[in-house]
């Protein structure tokens, strides 16, 4: 049995592996780290014979990617489209923190009207559904004019925020107006 | 008084030319560590700046010049904004509106203010946290987590580096823990000197509007501490810490900035004399992690913006009302000197 | 079935690396963690040896291809597969190098242009220079335990393995050169590896 799913790890390996075959294996590969360390043991092989010599990765290094992915989360869009118009992709929103320290009973989207009260307690009163953090919205087009008076209000304010808050928002207010477009910026390729 | 500030900001910059005594698992002191070294050291660097929407390249150089903290912050990819901050103003280019807007300094570039200390309520408000965390481009780092304890506020997820607890990367959160910024170095130099040049703007700011305030502080009226207005409603830990007018372009009479902080975030509102026209309907803002909320209050326009939750400033602008009983109510002719 | 010229594969990648990738690439950007993870595992090494080369000090190689692949992850979402899946991760990681952090303490960063396919082939001369002894140490130590075993494999496992892995046939190709079903040409290359593996796992532990 177990002999069957190595087998099919050096199928994959070589991409000869069967699509319908791909599911279980990935399944397997997630829980079993042996599966994974035969994986990499596999591309070891191949690697050695085609270019010997030359540094080569630990045998934690994979694990240690994994966990720096996990550290730092990505944002990424909601919903997004490839260039070529295909189906949307499913985002990939992961929280910070596992477990929240605030109840938060958000509705997705909706910006509902209930009435906030601060409280010296920690506790709201009542909870409304917030909007969704990563959405850039006017409720209008601006005018310059209502541009200019956001901006100089965000410049004056910045100076009580703490030095990184102040980069922070310096940085929000050079990278936002909803008037411009703009290639967004692909990591990993040179400007 | 004064021997004694220059004193101190000469001591701040000998020190940061060494390392800073670690801060062991004491999260405070790290931020403290932090904020230090983002105000008094030499650094020249490019981040990435990364919102729901978009990543851009930014770079930002900082320079301590004779006690003072100077900046350039510049947009590489996007808009090509760029934000100077010399000894006097802060100018802000926005070549995609031909215009560069001109504020005053409000601290005073003195390096003294440039080093806000969370209050000690701190602990109330936000549950802070220091691990370590997995090498950065080759830098032992820590991690610090500011977990805010209610949803008012926005939370941090911050990675210093060990030896100059300068941070690498951050991640802003709401309460829930959903990102909302993220700023990561690509490549940064903590030097010794930073040439002058490198402050110097590089937008060709020729033929653009140049926006200044008009007129200085100094000649600003007097108005009692509030200015005449006050939020009814803050988030717990919210303390009023400074109040003074900011002047409107074009306008006679300035508007009234209240600054609240919990000792980790600001909030500014702005109450300013309204338009002839009749009210407006509200409008709102999101910027990164900056949200700002706008609404017209008996023939004011009133303007909460922070880094906070939009729902935090809507509810604080939603409260702002007029001081009762003030003797000299904001946009009365009689307050203003000209 | 496709032939293949000189040229056509990324970087001197075996047949049907280019497939299999963009499908672990395309499960990734659903969600599927494991599926980055095995390009990883994939990866890894060349990476490394890659960056090694271009940072002064290659000590650091560790620290910045594993940037490079936290950086390939967050932006995946952006890769339409108009390259080979291993020829926008090179770029990547020859970026991070480059954009690695010079603090005050260390000298410069300096890298060298960036390497030609025949360069990046070509190891041996660089190899002696940039390792600390260690690491030389050990990828030598790998070299000779892997063409031991092969050595010692039987006859048409070896030639499976070597088939594939050097000369980067695909399994039909392969079955076509060795009058076998494919099916064999599979199980071949599998028992191949179980081998060389069950050498390697000491050295690795």
């Amino acid at each position: 049995m177990t002999d069957q799913i190595r087998e099919q790890l050096s199928a994959l390996l070589d991409g000869e592996l069967p699509r319908d075959e791909m599911g279980l294996l990935m399944r397997r590969l997630d829980k079993d780290s042996e599966l994974r360390r035969t994986f990499g043991s596999y591309a070891l092989i191949g690697e050695t014979l085609r270019a010997p010599g030359g540094r080569i990765a630990a045998p934690s290094f994979a694990a240690r990617v994994s966990a720096a992915i996990d550290e730092a989360t990505p944002i990424v869009e909601k919903t997004s489209t490839t260039r070529r118009g295909d189906a949307i992709q499913a985002s990939r929103h992961v929280t910070l923190w596992k477990r929240p320290m605030v109840r938060t009973g958000l509705a997705a989207g909706a910006a509902a009207a209930a009435v906030l009260l601060f409280r010296p307690d920690v506790t709201p009163v009542a909870e409304i559904a917030a909007t969704p953090a990563n959405t850039f919205a006017m409720s209008a087009s601006p005018t310059p004019a209502q541009s200019q008076r956001l901006a100089s209000y965000m410049v004056a304010h910045s100076q009580y925020s703490t030095p990184m808050v102040r980069r922070n928002v310096l940085s929000s207010l050079l990278a936002a107006d909803p008037g411009i477009t703009r290639v967004s910026y692909e990591m990993g390729e040179a400007p | 008084m004064r021997r004694a500030a220059v004193c101190v900001a000469a001591c701040l910059v000998a020190f940061s030319v060494h390392a800073a005594e670690p801060a062991g698992d004491d999260a405070r002191a790290w931020l403290e560590r932090m904020s230090q070294a983002l105000a008094t050291r030499n650094y020249d660097g490019l981040f990435t700046h990364t919102t729901g929407r978009q990543t851009e390249t930014m770079r930002i150089v900082h320079r301590v010049d004779k006690g003072k903290s100077l900046e350039r912050l510049v947009s590489l990819d996007g808009s090509g904004r760029e934000v100077v901050r010399t000894s006097e103003e802060v100018h802000a280019y926005l070549p995609d509106r031909r215009v560069v807007i001109v504020e005053p300094r409000g601290d005073e570039g003195s390096l003294l203010k440039a080093l806000p200390t969370p209050g000690p309520k701190l602990d109330r408000y936000y549950d802070l946290s220091v691990s370590k965390g997995s090498r950065l481009l080759g830098r032992e780092v820590r991690v610090i987590d500011v977990r805010p304890r209610d949803i008012y506020r926005y939370g941090y997820r911050l990675w210093l580096d060990e030896e100059t607890a300068m941070p690498l990367q951050s991640i802003v959160a709401d309460g829930a823990g959903n990102p909302v910024e993220h700023i990561r170095f690509t490549q940064l130099q903590v030097k010794d000197k930073i040439p002058a040049r490198d402050i110097e703007p590089t937008v060709d700011a020729t033929g653009f509007q140049w926006i200044r305030t008009g007129r200085t502080l100094a000649a600003m009226p007097q108005l009692p501490t509030n200015g005449g207005w006050r939020p009814l409603r803050v988030p717990p830990g919210f303390r009023l810490v400074a109040s003074r007018l900011q002047p409107i372009p074009g306008s006679p009479m300035p508007a009234q900035h209240l600054i609240f902080s919990d000792g980790i975030a600001a909030i500014s509102i702005f109450i300013e004399p309204g338009a002839q026209t009749g009210p407006r309907p509200p409008e709102t803002a999101s910027m990164g992690s900056a949200n700002a909320y706008s609404m017209s209050v008996q023939g004011h326009v009133v303007t909460a913006i922070g880094e906070v939750p939009a729902a935090t400033v809507r509810e604080i602008a939603n409260s702002v009302v007029p001081v009762q009983g003030s003797e000299v109510p904001a946009d009365s002719p009689a307050s203003s000197t000209r | 079935m496709k032939s293949r010229e000189p040229g056509d594969d990324a970087v001197g990648l075996p047949a049907g690396t280019e497939q299999s990738d963009l499908e672990l690439v395309r499960r990734a950007q659903q969600n599927e963690r494991g599926a980055f993870d095995l390009l990883v595992l994939k990866y890894q090494h060349k990476v490394i040896k890659l960056v090694a080369r271009l940072l002064r000090d290659p000590t650091e190689a560790e620290d910045v291809a594993q940037e490079a692949f936290v950086k390939a992850y967050r932006a995946l979402g952006s890769f339409r597969g108009d390259s080979a899946f291993y020829t926008w991760l090179y770029r990547i990681a020859v970026n991070t190098a480059r954009n690695s952090i010079a603090s005050r303490q260390r000298r410069p960063l300096d890298y060298e242009a960036e390497l030609s396919e025949s360069e990046q082939n070509n190891v041996e001369a660089r190899l002696k220079h940039d390792d600390t002894p260690e690491a030389t140490v050990l990828s030598e130590e790998i070299r000779v335990t892997v063409n031991q075993a092969i050595e010692q494999l039987p006859e048409d496992l070896r030639t499976a393995i070597v088939l594939r892995e050097v000369e980067g046939l695909s399994y039909e190709e392969i079955a076509a050169a060795m009058d076998c079903p494919v099916g064999t040409v599979r199980s071949r290359i599998f028992r191949a590896r179980e081998a060389i593996d069950r050498a390697l796992k000491p050295l690795l532990d």
